[in-house]
């Protein structure tokens, strides 16, 4: 059973990537917006109430070894294909507040969580945005209950794929 | 001036964003002309148009997974490239509101709002990031536990009206944060309740 999810927003029909290993969930411009319902938590806990291709999605994060992430990077986050996945996840942790270094956050749902390695493209990144985009993988990381996190950055989605091959 | 405000929130009931355009445009004054959009389910053009003769715009959006919400993002996404030819003198505010207690949480988002200025090439104005959001709706805002977000919005308004840019604010209500979280968890448990689960479902694992 294939324990590597790569969620992405791009055309990878030319990768050739073992099917035992890997699960692939395209984040396109169909899955729906996060319409801040938490059904995911009070009504259907761990999973959507949207009914869609990402239904499913925050209920397979924990039978998941890694989370390989690819996305554009956009204003030194995620695009919108790939964050609407995101928002419509929170079922994988809990309502439930729990202090963390003194903040605020989420206890986690699952004992086991997967690692999370985030590909992000664009054109002429800026070294804001890039610091951004760290700092947002970092927050991720610490939210999803995820220990160990990396980020790469790539100048373009072809140089990306080029990469995983 | 001419305002804009942008409601981010996705939802369709009232939300924290909606408690927040409220109280922000009774701060900012009857001097101005207010436009108020609902960002969930507009098109680029109707957003985009949301902006014609705007002096200044106040994106007010909840904080989710450390980011903007998606909708909006995609409309951000989408208006980058002709924001400029129809609002080219226009100054973005936003204010995030997030359900962890500390307003600090929201500067990731804010952060993003800037990006999207500076790829839009529009002025940056200030983002305010407001903590405990579940709280708004708790007091009037500027009254008793949400004294201290009145006084932020106090000066963010100030600066709206000037067209000024400065860094961000972060404010939370002024109640204890563990007396927060007994509350928040209170309401998940009488909600849940209220769907039929029992207190172990809301565990569930799948």
């Amino acid at each position: 059973m294939a324990d590597i999810l790569i969620v992405h927003d791009i055309d990878i029909k030319g990768l050739d990537l073992d099917k035992d290993k890997y699960a692939i969930f395209q984040a396109s411009r169909e899955v729906k917006p996060c319409v801040g319902c938490f059904g995911c938590w009070l009504k259907t806990p761990g999973k959507c109430v949207i009914k869609d291709s990402d239904s499913d999605f925050a209920a397979t994060i924990p039978h998941m070894q890694e989370v390989i992430v690819i996305s554009q990077l956009t204003f030194g986050g995620l695009s919108p294909n790939i964050k609407a996945v995101f928002d419509r996840s929170i079922g994988f942790i809990l309502p439930f507040f729990c202090s963390i270094d003194g903040e605020m956050h989420h206890q986690q749902r699952y004992a086991k969580r997967p690692s999370l390695r985030y590909l992000l493209y664009a054109k002429n990144i800026s070294d804001e945005e890039k610091a951004t985009a760290q700092k947002l993988v970092k927050a991720n990381a610490l939210n999803l209950g995820a220990d160990n996190y990396s980020i790469e950055f790539y100048d373009s989605a072809a140089k990306l794929l080029e990469g995983l091959k | 001036m001419k305002i804009l405000l942008i409601n981010g929130s996705p939802k369709s009931s009232i939300s924290s964003s909606e408690l927040l355009i409220n109280a922000l445009s009774e701060q900012l004054g009857s001097s101005n002309e207010y436009v108020t959009i609902r960002a969930m389910g507009l098109s680029k053009q109707e957003f985009l148009d949301g902006f014609t003769g705007v002096d200044a715009a106040v994106v007010v959006f909840p904080l989710y997974v450390d980011g903007i919400p998606s909708h909006l993002l995609r409309l951000l996404y989408e208006s980058k490239d002709e924001l400029k030819h129809i609002a080219p003198n226009v100054v973005i505010y936003a204010i995030a509101n997030n359900g962890f207690y500390e307003g600090e949480q929201n500067t990731l988002a804010l952060n993003m709002m800037r990006h999207f200025c500076n790829s839009a090439d529009v002025q940056w104005g200030q983002g305010l990031g407001i903590g405990a959001g579940g709280m708004l709706s708790a007091a009037p805002i500027g009254a008793g536990p949400l004294k201290n977000i009145g006084a932020a919005l106090k000066s963010f308004s100030h600066n709206i009206n000037n067209k000024i840019s400065k860094d961000n604010l972060f404010a939370q209500p002024n109640f204890p944060k563990l007396l927060y979280k007994l509350c928040v968890h209170l309401v998940w448990r009488q909600s849940a309740r209220n769907n039929g689960l029992k207190r172990k479902d809301l565990y569930k694992r799948l």
